[in-house]
């Protein structure tokens, strides 16, 4: 079974919230979950919608067509109607969002109770919302399906920004900068919120130039040190990257892509900022990326973040985007966190080529043994880097189809294969690069990305030597992510037998 | 003693006015007894940065523009540590100009000199946001056009807790660090600093006096605006004056005693770097 539920509305009338409740619910009875969040950029008004997609079995994106559309307002019937499957039903005529949480609750035979409990969860208007939800629960009488309890269990209900904080806490966090920009803000707000409890500190400074700079100096000191931002004040950040580049400063940069250039599409999701993360700043250095593409490896290449920064003094990105930022997700498993030293206390450092003292230097001897030294980490961590998983494999081991992709595309890639002769290969680390020369061999690829000129397709050639066939390129580049039954629809069409 | 010195070599120009700065930070790390390993120092780029070459102390020669936010970020790193940063004009007036404006209203308990010789030297010559109007090197043939910022001013404006101007010379700086180091928040110094090559400053000593003398009360926020006022930096003509001295000094919150998780390093006496997670 699967079913997929939009709530639409105003920003303000509370969707996530309403979404929020059930989506915990459905999880505490078993089953998994994703929704995904669509808003624009305004503060109260507009059209916003999140989408829920529900099963029995995993499940880690969405699909287009609907089976219940709640209607907070007028225009997302309007909207989002042509999308609905045939004997889907649309939730509308109230103002209150809890009333929907009633009908929906009943209409998919959970018992009052476990809505009852999720409204104390809140912890506000418990009172206004019990009477909406009960005046809901009763005035529906529709049984849509029957969601029965499949199993206790431990299952997290979480985005990829709360893995992305979850993350930098256990790997040891001390300090986290940032100035706000979507979608990286709400890690912002997460460790804001816990800094006290967790005993870390966490600012945000007149501009990200500032917010780097100040972290590079917190580093210096040895404060395990992390900093995040969307692709434009990563722009902004790229002096200060070449700077702990070449004073060797571990520093973790989250970089949470939306796309660009520019302003963009400021609340929407790509993949347009790979070369950034892996070119940006000048001068030749090593440095690291990871690209997560759920909450739990969000948490686990986070603390591996940590791990390569603290013990090769480099800068370690962790590149994530939108929809995986802000998108709720269901982890099954824990998270494996590596865990890292800190450094000891301050040093000499130098934004020039320095000697033995720290001093700035001009001697040629010197400048080339700097340099070699630190162009001799790119080996180093790549060494260190294979006692990691650099790349996951799904889907048929042996098929000769296989698709090649990174970051958040992974959860529609996932939805859309178990019935397809293809193997999926998820890279992890592109910086430093996996051995994958001879899993794509011989091999029909298929590149899946948010963005319009594959950079990942790029990196592959230039790793390994492989082009992927232009007609074999899978690119969305509207905003929006990938849902798996058009997905699978376009992976269908570029199978070999 | 503690010796601050480095075997680098010194590469100012001959009877440099940076030399004079050197000293008088030398004199008062001598005479403060702070030490080493509780001093943290930062500098930007251009010919003031070399002190950071010529004084053995941790820290770093940091981005042109960038030396406050590095201060800062030091300071949170570690609450216990002084933190002296030192900067040109251009460092300071021009690429990071957002960050002296910023650092002032944040009031962290740091100590920073502005080398101010209203040129960029070691790029041989152009004009900075305060060098005077008429002023012409091979990049502005016909002149600056634009009238010169008022550091004093613009320092007083944005709530600095210690705004200060002293001559390059050993012993105001020995002084003025002194009476930085007693002041609890952020400590604007400018160093009036003539650049033998490019901008000689000849008329200036005659036109400065010191605040002290004429019984200026540090404490009065008018008192110290309407001296600032006095010196535009556009030159000097028959009734300019140069105050020299301390214009003002007040106790504001500092930033690093408002956050408990630091008063609690404070009081440890340590960084996060000996926090055990």
């Amino acid at each position: 079974m699967k079913y997929t539920i939009l709530f639409g509305g105003e920003a303000g009338q509370g969707p996530n919230i309403l979404t929020n409740i059930l989506g915990q619910a459905l999880v505490k009875r078993g089953y998994s979950v994703f929704y995904s969040r669509d808003y624009q950029s305004l503060i109260r008004g507009g059209h916003n919608f999140n989408v829920l997609t529900f099963s029995d079995k995993p499940i880690h994106s969405n699909e287009g067509k609907i089976d219940i559309i709640v209607a907070l307002d007028e225009n997302t019937e309007k909207i989002h109607k042509e999308d609905l499957k045939k004997n889907g039903i649309i939730l509308k005529g109230n103002k209150e969002n809890m009333y929907y949480a009633g009908r929906l609750f009943r209409l998919l035979c959970i018992d009052f109770e476990m809505l009852e409990q999720e409204l104390k969860n809140l912890k506000k208007r418990f009172d206004e919302n019990i009477k909406e939800a009960k005046k809901g629960y009763e005035e529906e009488d529709k049984d849509f399906c029957e969601v029965k309890f499949l199993k206790k269990n431990d299952n997290v209900f979480m985005n990829g920004n709360q893995g992305i904080s979850n993350g930098a806490v256990k790997a040891g966090l001390d300090i986290y900068y940032a100035y706000p920009m979507t979608p990286a803000t709400s890690v912002l707000m997460e460790l804001a919120e816990k800094q006290e409890e967790k005993e870390i500190l966490v600012l945000e400074l007149e501009n990200e130039i500032s917010i780097i700079n100040a972290g590079i100096g917190s580093a210096m000191t040895g404060a395990k040190t992390m900093v995040g931002t969307s692709g434009g004040g990563f722009d902004l950040m790229t002096e200060g990257l070449s700077l702990a580049g070449m004073a060797e400063v571990p520093i973790v940069i989250y970089l949470s892509q939306r796309p660009g250039p520019a302003t963009g599409v400021a609340t929407y999701t790509g993949q347009g900022d790979l070369n950034i993360a892996r070119h940006a700043g000048h001068g030749e250095f090593p440095r690291v990326v990871l690209a997560p593409g759920n909450p739990k490896e969000c948490e686990e290449l986070t603390s591996q973040a940590f791990y390569f920064s603290q013990v090769f003094g480099v800068p370690s990105i962790v590149i994530g985007d939108k929809h995986l930022a802000e998108s709720f997700y269901t982890l099954t498993e824990k998270p494996k966190i590596e865990p890292s030293r800190k450094l000891g206390s301050m040093m000499r450092y130098n934004s020039y080529e320095k000697d033995e003292n720290g001093s700035a230097t001009e001697d040629p001897e010197i400048v080339k043994e700097n340099i070699n030294k630190r162009i001799k980490k790119f080996e180093e961590i790549a060494e260190k880097a294979r006692k990691f998983d650099q790349f996951n494999s799904y889907g048929k081991h042996n098929s000769k189809n296989v698709i090649v992709s990174w970051g958040s595309t992974k959860g529609a890639i996932l939805d859309s294969i178990p019935d397809l002769d293809v193997r999926f290969i998820q890279i992890l680390h592109i910086e430093p690069f996996p051995e994958i020369k001879k899993e794509l061999k011989d091999k029909n690829l298929i590149l899946i990305e948010n963005n319009a000129t594959g950079m990942l397709g790029d990196v592959i050639s230039e790793k390994t030597g492989m082009f992927v066939d232009d007609k074999n390129k899978i690119l969305r580049y509207d905003g929006r992510p990938f849902l798996h039954d058009e997905l699978k629809k376009e992976i269908e069409g570029r199978l070999k037998r | 003693m503690i010796d601050f010195s480095t075997q680098t070599k010194n590469t100012w120009c001959p009877g440099c006015f940076n030399f004079q700065i050197l000293a008088g930070v030398k004199k008062f790390l001598e005479k403060s007894q702070i030490k080493k390993e509780n001093l943290a120092i930062v500098t930007g780029i251009g010919c003031h940065a070399k002190m950071f070459d010529y004084l053995n102390l941790n820290g770093i020669n940091t981005l042109h523009g960038r030396v406050l936010p590095t201060c800062l970020g030091i300071k949170v790193g570690n609450p216990n540590l002084n933190v002296i940063g030192f900067s040109g004009d251009g460092d300071a007036y021009a690429e990071g100009m957002a960050h002296l404006i910023h650092t002032a209203r944040y009031n962290p308990d740091i100590n920073y000199l502005v080398h101010n010789n209203q040129v960029f030297a070691l790029t041989v010559g152009q004009p900075t946001p305060v060098s005077e109007i008429g002023y012409k090197d091979k990049t502005t043939p016909q002149g600056v056009k634009i009238h010169p910022l008022n550091p004093i001013k613009l320092m007083l404006a944005s709530g600095a807790s210690f705004v200060a101007r002293v001559f390059s010379d050993v012993g105001q700086i020995e002084y003025v660090l002194q009476e930085a180091l007693k002041h609890k928040g952020f400590s604007f110094i400018e160093v009036i600093q003539p650049c033998l090559i490019f901008h000689k400053d000849e008329h200036y000593k005659e036109k400065m006096y010191s605040l002290d003398d004429k019984g200026h009360d540090k404490t009065s926020f008018e008192q110290a605006w309407e001296r600032a006022q006095e010196f535009d930096y556009n030159g000097v003509s028959e009734g300019t004056k140069i105050p020299l001295g301390i214009f003002y000094q007040a106790q504001k919150p500092v930033f690093e005693d408002q956050y408990p998780q630091l008063l609690n390093l404070k009081k440890k006496k340590m960084g996060w770097v000996g926090i055990r997670r």
